[in-house]
This record gives structure tokens, sequence and C-alpha cells, in this order.
């Protein structure tokens, strides 16, 4: 296993699929990688020097990637909350927020939406604040 | 005795043989092993094709391929569907054709007189016994003293299977080892030939030169002992042996439709690149595309639809003349199969 920037990394995998195991980085733009550093399709990582590697890694550098991406993916979903828009009040509530129907399903939204704001919680983000806020009481 | 059967061939996949969760070993010990279930491959003697042997006495016979030939183009990289076929007969044999036989004297006709100023490229249907004309081409020619240029495929060099890099000046990408590993083939085939062949002036490569009484050998391993070179060693080759008339020289690429493809590599910019922005290719596609000539030989081409990626829709466009008629192998035309 190859340890590149806080992930293991399977050796035998072909780069492209390897770089995928970054957050923030699909099969797309592993590919991009790929042909920036001339890498071939086949290529593996075990078969990558230790200069290939290095650059690799000041590509990687670059790029948001990983507990950076998810920082600003939370901090996005914090600020929509804190500005008081619709989006943000169901990311507060846990429910689908693109319109999707409520009546049944919507497990996912159920599951997974507003986690970003319970981990960084604070009084204004909470599903109970959202009915005290400033916006609401003018709502009602 | 039973326990050692198998119902299946294991595929060579290293040392040691794979036990079964039973514990029965894979493998057949044929010493010992019952013989009224297991018995040797029979192996039919044939007569070796070489520039002796090919002739019109042999027409409609089969024949082995020179083991040697073999080695140096790699057993299990044969083209086409002739790895199939190999196993299936038990051994490296093709059936010398008339239309071999037309080759030959082709190939020994160009190698007394100039050669054509256009290359020969065979095209036809899907198992039509190109690559094996080719093969048996390349495999004559090596032992008649050719010096041979022999590609048994040409997909590895655009299909993004190997490494490649940009050049250090202009818009091309390189691919060291695969030169490297096509200039040991030439070497293998030709060792002989290219020592007859000096080099006529001093070859400046890299920091390195070689001196004007070196011959063609030294400068194919040199190119082998330095592959970020071998671009070079391999172009510098083409020129020489391209201009002198002592040694004949066959080029024989076989999936030739590649050099005129779009590649599965990108650039730096994702974006695909067409062939002619490989050097490797850039440096065959003159011989075929009629802007140079050999003094003295042969470059032969053939075509292949196995994978259709690599097949240009305009290739009959790039021949000039177009394929009037594809070659057809009456063998297998009343072959309803």
């Amino acid at each position: 296993m190859l340890h590149l920037l806080g992930v293991n990394l399977p050796d035998q995998k072909v780069v492209s699929v390897a770089l995928t195991y970054f957050y923030g980085i699909g099969p797309q733009t592993a590919r991009k990688i790929c042909s920036r550093l001339s890498f071939h399709r086949e290529c593996k990582l075990s078969e990558l020097t230790e200069g290939q590697l290095n650059q690799l890694s000041g590509v990687l550098s670059e790029m948001t990637i990983e507990n950076d991406l998810k920082r600003q993916v939370s901090a996005n979903v914090q600020h929509l909350r804190q500005i008081g828009t619709y989006v943000g009040k169901r990311h507060a509530m846990g429910l689908p927020v693109h319109g999707q129907k409520t009546r049944n399903n919507a497990r996912t939204a159920k599951l997974l939406n507003g986690k970003m704001l319970r981990r960084y919680s604070t009084a204004s983000t909470t599903a109970f604040a959202m009915f005290n806020s400033p916006v609401s009481s003018k709502l009602q | 005795d039973r326990t050692q059967s198998t119902a299946f061939t294991k595929k060579e996949s290293g040392s040691g043989d794979k036990k079964l969760r039973s514990g029965t070993s894979t493998s057949v010990n044929l010493a010992s092993a019952n013989p009224q279930y297991y018995a040797a491959t029979p192996r039919v003697m044939l007569q070796t094709l070489n520039a002796d042997t090919a002739n019109s006495a042999h027409i409609n016979k089969f024949m082995q391929i020179n083991d040697a030939f073999l080695e140096s183009i790699g057993k299990g990289h044969f083209p086409g569907y002739l790895a199939t076929d190999f196993k299936l007969f038990g051994q490296a044999a093709l059936l010398y054709r008339s239309l071999t036989q037309q080759l030959v004297d082709q190939l020994s006709e160009y190698s007394k007189t100039a050669a054509p100023k256009k290359a020969t490229v065979i095209d036809g249907k899907n198992g039509a016994g190109k690559s094996a004309e080719l093969m048996k081409l390349a495999s004559v020619a090596s032992s008649s003293g050719h010096i041979v240029i022999y590609a048994h495929s040409t997909f590895p060099w655009v299909n993004s299977s190997r490494p490649y890099a940009p050049a250090n000046e202009g818009d091309l990408y390189v691919q060291h080892e695969l030169t490297m590993e096509l200039l040991r083939t030439v070497l293998s085939l030709s060792k002989d030939a290219l020592k007859k062949v000096p080099l006529g002036k001093s070859v400046a490569l890299g920091k390195k030169s070689l001196a004007a009484d070196k011959t063609l050998a030294d400068l194919v391993e040199f190119g082998i002992h330095t592959p970020s070179l071998a671009h070079d060693a391999l172009e510098h080759l083409l020129a020489i042996a391209s201009t002198q008339t002592q040694v004949p020289v066959l080029i024989a690429l076989d999936n030739v439709n590649t050099l005129w493809c779009n590649t599965l590599y990108r650039d730096q910019e994702d974006v695909i690149l067409p062939a002619n922005r490989l050097r490797l290719v850039r440096t065959f596609l003159p011989f075929f595309e009629g802007k140079a000539a050999l003094a003295k030989g042969w470059a032969v081409g053939a075509t292949s639809y196995i994978d259709t990626r690599f097949m240009p829709k305009d290739l009959r466009l790039k021949l000039n003349p177009p394929v009037m008629v594809p070659i057809t192998n009456p063998d297998v035309a009343s072959d309803p199969n």
C-alpha cells in the first residue's frame, strides 16, 4: 500500500483508478491528472518512479481534496443556514433539499442531510434554533 | 490411478503448482500418468521455413517457423489469431501458400534491383492470413541476410499500454521502452546483416558519438543500452539503412493502420493524440506515405480489423492507389464456416 497525502492507495491498481480513492477525485479528474503527468492508461502505482510520485504529490497538493474539501462543503452548507436560505433550513431539518417528495422515501436525506451542521453545531444552526430565528418569527 | 487426474489445463502463472482444495495437484506427471487417459502430444516433423526451403516445391505444405525467429519476437506475442492456431497445432507452423511464394519472389527481386518507391500494404478480411504472410516473409528475409525491421503488432504503440512522455523539443511524444524493444527485435533478427553495414559517418547520439567505422549493429546495441536515446538510434538506423545498397532491408509492420489512427494517449491538456504525434510512428510514416523510400529492400505492411478503434475510416484514402481488390484466401473462401 502506498501512503500518499494521508490516504492509503493500493499499489497494484491502475493509477487512474487508485486516484479515485481520494475524496474529491472521480474518474474524470483522475484521467486528467494522468494525462497532465503523461501516465499511460495501464500504468500501475507500483510502476511509478520516485520522481513521478513527487510530481503526483505536487499536483494533488494544488487541488482541494480530502479534509480541505470536506471543510469547504461544510462551510458552504453552514453559510446557507446562517443567511437563512430555504436550502439551509432543509439541511437543518434533515430533509431533501432539491425539491423531492417527502410523503414517502427521502430516507437518504433524512440520514445524511444536516450531518455537516450537526458536526459543527451552534445554536443558530440546529433545527430548534430555526424556529426561534428572526426569519422564522417574521414568517409566523 | 486417477488421483492425479485433472479435467482442465492450468494456465502457466509463475512457479509452483496450485493445489486444489482437496489437496490434489493440478499438473499431470506424464511419467506416472495412466496411459489409458493421457498421451504425449504428437509432434509432426516439419521443415523449417528459411531462405532455402522457401520455394515453389513447398507450396501447400506446412512449414515450421524458425525457433530463433519466434524467440526474437517473443513467444506468446503472436499477431492476430496465430496464438490460438499455434496452440491448436501444438507447434508454430504455417501453410506455405502460392501467395507466400509470390511475396518471397517479390522480396528477392527487390533485394537485387531498386526498391519500389511505394510501400506495399496487405489488406483483407479478418482471418484471411495477412499477419501470417507477413510473419513468413519476415522469417524468410531474416534467414536470407536482410536487415529486418519487423513489428509483429503496432497496437501497443497506440493503445496507451506502454509508457510515454513528451519529447524535450517539439510537440512529439516519445516511447523509449517500445523503441528499445523494437531495436532488440531488429538486432536478434538481423545481427549478422547489421554488422556488414558501416555507419559511413560519425553519428552523434546525445553526448556520445559513434565513429564512422562502427557498424549498424553497434548503433542498435547503443540504442538498446541507452533507452533515452533509443529513438535517435532508430532514426539513424533507418536513415543509414534506407540509403545503403549493400544489404537489402525489409520493413514489415503488422497492424499498419495504426499509423494513421487516433491513439488512446492524451496530451497534457487531456486531448486525444493522433498517431503522428508519436515519434515512433513518425519514424515509419514516410515509408508508408511515399515520402521516403528504401534504396534496396521493401516496406510491407498488413492491416488488421481486430480492433476497429485503430482503423481510421479514411484509411483507403491514405493508401495511394487505394486497395482495388481485397486479397482473399482461396483456401478459406470455399469453407462456409
